[in-house]
């Protein structure tokens, strides 16, 4: 439909005797055709059909160079203004190789959706490669699919890639024998997803996109800049080397230092050519509030009893290990779990105790916890939140780390009246779609163990529970984020359960008052932590602090150290933000 | 361009006629089909069915097929009539009713979860304009409608007359002309040519559009001799077509070649000096590469129109004269 232009001297269909500009091709294979049909006096066609056929080309004609033909052959997506406005962009200023770098949650996909539509309508672009992380290659697909029409296919064998339009991982692809095949094709158009994968010259993932033969091709990534300016003058030289100039004038002319761009306002023009990014905050993409409430749960004697017990439990197990933090990672999911539910604890312990020697004095030790269990009569939390949703009398979900809590509590507010539909992980496609239109119609209350991953946008609800807390804040995030996200016409209130006097206070402390991560402006969350984890794991060092301090008190105050180093990144960073009017910095460049 | 609701009714009932569907259904937001053999192999995507009906000669068994067009208004209509069998619901609690029974009863297993599968089963399609089944259609009526011979219905008096009418016969083509640089613009052309007297006529959909066409030759006609070769002809329709689109104006080309050539010399600025690296390996990897990147970047701006056909035939008309 649309090959490579003639060569110079390839041209044998262009009439001399009318020398245009512009080459025109003729191509006559419908004579032949139509001659040998003659000859043999048929077959012929149906002129009903021929008709028909006139019709639907005209219906689809493209009938301008610069008008957006895409969004009436959508029916199944409607674009936000920012997305359609950047795909015009992309489409007629930046004539298709471009970098989306908007923030996390505005629809880079629907943006890169909407060019490869616009594209494949026009007939510009046949085949497409679309290179993913290997979790969200099946995303991928259904979303080209469903939203666009476009029969986008997953990478799965090798004859995989004679389809028109591929998605496959970033991993696979630039391995043999897949590398072979795809650097001996040709593609109208390659988008990249997480493109800040590709900021490093030196890895093969670079090396691999730098051989790849494309027409037009997207990167996208929220992150086009982290910790050095090379790596978006990187980014940009697979795109179109030399807008910045070459690497020793991009040096000189833009760099100062590796956070510090210097002539800022040009570097910031000649990005604008080639990268689009849209924030939260621009124009009509405010974000509703998030409204924080920490609901104090009273632990019964009992519950405290067992938690008490399966601390101490922890704790003089990791003395015995020699404080070795890698071999007490199972057994500190204990800890964690007792703030959930019995059960989950349960669960644990049996599976610990199946592990161990039957002569292992251990195992006495665990069935001690189970007689602990086996004393606790009520659930306070489960309690708790009953009371919350009567309450709030509005659909609700409720997020748990534990599938044993997940259990306990449909069965709990089955039995008290209430329909609470599950949503985990390990459920198919087809499930969790059904749950959700389950809980969209029917039940007030979801109970879901997963956050992360793709698929669950419930902007239909706006009221969230915390039952118990993860350790890592970016699964706090993800949790939000599947609620408090564009689209989300409500304030989104979220109810955090912490058991008095338990670890779990100390943490719900951390992420809340020291981190202040619930009201956080999202996006940047992922930054900070990046930095943060240079130095250690957070989780890890959570752990620490529970297994070597010796009172309450201790634990609070190195939970405190732990807020105070969250909180100098964080500054350091808002200042690299604002920056110096004169000097400036990466996120300023960034628009930020 | 686009498509109303009621052209794509229309589009799609002529296509199911002319492929000899057996209609099951229609209202004016709907049609229910089998479809007949042919529509079959256009539509279902299923060549080793037919492939094991041709070797076997076993009678197929072709597909059934709702295609709605009006969703919202079709749905109207269902619960209107079914509020009128069972009066004693209102249509919003028969849709209720309905749906906790499907959906409820499903995730507590009293409804089996399936869909019915296999003979029998009718597929309800959505057809609105863009949706992959039209398109399918589309396609279908471009590949079985070519190339065509027809003449001219003289009608019924010509039958009596004393004698026979003479008819001329035309080389009509529709071309495609493409405009392509990054971006692209197309226009349709539908040119005919006398082979009688190699006059060309550029409205010929305006000639044939008021005439009824048929692909047997009517009786008492005479088919004056050509005095054109095909070859000819098509010399002279593409001679003409070029000649028309030499005359328009080429801002469009002008541009996309100064957009080319910036792009080609951000390259040659890049690359100047990487080509010249002093180990002769990574100057040779340079060059390769600096070389690739010029040809995508002409493949992709590069402006060049090109020309094809959609359809074309051969037309007996009557003659004037």
């Amino acid at each position: 439909m649309n090959p490579h232009p003639p060569g110079p001297f390839s041209d044998p269909a262009a009439l001399p005797d009318l020398p245009t500009a512009v080459p025109v091709e003729f191509d006559r294979s419908w004579f032949n055709d139509l001659e040998t049909r003659h000859e043999k006096g048929g077959p012929w066609d149906d002129w009903k059909l021929f008709n028909l056929a006139l019709e639907a080309e005209t219906a689809s004609l493209v009938t301008s160079f610069e008008e957006m033909q895409c969004l009436k052959h959508l029916q199944s997506v409607t674009p936000l203004p920012h997305q359609t406005e950047t795909a015009r962009k992309v489409l007629f200023e930046m004539r298709g190789r471009a970098i989306l770098a908007d923030e996390v949650g505005l629809g880079k996909t629907i943006e890169a959706g909407l060019i490869l539509k616009e594209y494949i309508v026009r007939g510009l672009v046949k085949k497409a490669l679309i290179l993913v992380p290997a979790s969200l290659v099946l995303q991928w697909v259904r979303e080209l699919n469903q939203k666009f029409g476009i029969p986008a296919v997953a990478q799965k064998k090798e004859h995989s890639w004679h389809n028109d339009v591929v998605v496959a991982s970033m991993d696979t692809a630039k391995r043999d024998p897949h590398k072979n095949i795809l650097l001996s094709n040709e593609y109208d158009l390659v988008i990249v997803d997480e493109a800040h994968k590709l900021k490093n010259k030196k890895t093969t993932n670079y090396q691999f996109m730098l051989q790849l033969r494309k027409k037009y091709c997207l990167l996208l990534t929220a992150t086009p800049v982290q910790n050095d300016l090379g790596e978006l003058f990187n980014l940009i030289t697979l795109l179109k080397p030399g807008q910045l100039g070459g690497q020793s004038e991009f040096a000189a002319n833009f760099v100062v230092d590796k956070r510090l761009p210097k002539n800022e306002g040009q570097l910031k023009d000649e990005l604008a050519k080639v990268m689009i990014r849209n924030r939260r905050g621009d124009g009509e993409l405010e974000f509703t509030k998030r409204i924080v409430r920490n609901i104090d749960v009273e632990l019964s004697q009992e519950e405290k009893n067992l938690y008490d017990g399966v601390t101490s439990f922890i704790k003089d197990q990791y003395n015995a290990a020699g404080g070795d933090l890698n071999s007490m990672l199972s057994l500190v999911t204990l800890q964690r779990e007792v703030c959930s539910s019995r059960d989950a604890v349960f669960v644990t312990l049996v599976n610990l105790s199946k592990k161990l020697a039957p002569d292992s004095p251990i195992r006495d030790r665990i069935w001690d916890l189970v007689d602990l269990i086996r004393q606790i009569k009520a659930n306070s939390k489960a309690e708790k939140a009953m009371e919350l949703i009567r309450e709030m009398n509005d659909k609700v979900i409720v997020f748990t780390e534990y599938r044993a809590t997940q259990e306990y509590l449909l069965k709990y507010f089955r039995d008290r009246g209430m329909t609470a539909v599950p949503y985990r992980g390990g459920m198919n496609r087809g499930k969790k779609d059904w749950m959700m239109d389950l809980f969209r119609g029917r039940a007030q209350v979801m109970i879901a163990t997963e956050a992360g991953g793709e698929g669950i946008n419930l902007q239909f609800c706006h009221q969230m529970i915390n039952f118990d807390l993860p350790w890592n804040p970016m699964r706090v995030e993800q949790r939000i984020g599947r609620v408090h996200r564009l689209g989300q016409t409500n304030d989104v209130n979220i109810y955090n359960l912490s058991t008095k006097g338990t670890i779990e206070e100390h943490i719900l402390h951390l992420l809340h008052e020291k981190i202040n991560m619930f009201e956080m402006v999202i996006g940047h969350l992922d930054v900070i932590l990046e930095r943060f984890e240079k130095q250690h794991s957070l989780e890890k060092s959570i752990y620490q602090i529970i297994l070597e301090s010796g009172s309450d008190e201790e634990i609070a105050s190195r939970v405190d150290s732990l807020g105070h180093e969250f909180h100098t990144i964080k500054s350091e960073l808002d200042a690299e933000a604002e920056g110096n009017e004169n000097e400036g910095g990466l996120q300023q460049l960034l628009g930020g | 361009m686009s498509m109303t609701r009621e052209q794509i009714r229309d589009y799609v009932l002529t296509y199911l006629e002319a492929t000899e569907c057996q209609f099951l259904e229609k209202s004016p937001h709907h049609v229910t089909v089998k479809l007949s053999p042919r529509a079959d192999r256009d539509l279902t995507n299923r060549p080793y069915y037919w492939g094991f009906i041709e070797r076997t000669g076993a009678e197929p068994e072709t597909m059934s097929f709702s295609f709605v067009f009006d969703p919202e208004a079709l749905q109207a209509a269902e619960a209107a009539k079914a509020a009128q069998d069972n009066p004693s619901l209102g249509p919003q609690q028969q849709m209720e009713a309905a749906q906790e029974d499907t959906l409820l009863g499903r995730y507590f297993g009293a409804v089996r979860p399936l869909p019915v599968l296999g003979p029998g089963r009718i597929q309800r399609e959505e057809l609105a304009f863009g949706s992959p089944r039209l398109k399918q259609i589309f396609e279908a009526a471009r590949r079985g409608g070519r190339y065509v011979y027809l003449f001219e219905e003289p009608g019924q008096r010509q039958r009596m007359a004393l004698l026979p009418a003479a008819y001329e016969p035309w080389l009509g083509v529709c071309f495609k002309v493409e405009f392509c640089c990054d971006m692209k613009r197309e226009e349709l052309h539908f040119y005919g040519v006398s082979l009688l007297t190699g006059a060309v006529d550029e409205s010929f959909q305006t000639r044939i559009a008021a005439k009824p066409l048929v692909p047997r030759l009517p009786e008492n006609v005479h088919i004056e001799p050509t005095q054109l070769s095909l070859d000819a002809a098509r010399t002279a329709l593409e001679q003409r077509l070029a000649e028309r689109i030499a005359a328009y104006d080429d801002t469009w080309a002008q541009e996309a070649r100064e957009r080319l050539n910036d792009e080609l010399a951000l390259i040659d600025a890049y690359y100047k000096d990487l080509v010249k690296d002093p180990e002769p390996e990574r100057a040779q990897g340079a060059s390769e590469q600096y070389e690739s990147r010029r040809d995508e970047i002409r493949w992709q701006y590069e402006p060049r129109i090109v020309v094809s056909a959609l359809g074309c035939g051969i037309f007996h008309l009557r003659s004037p004269r």
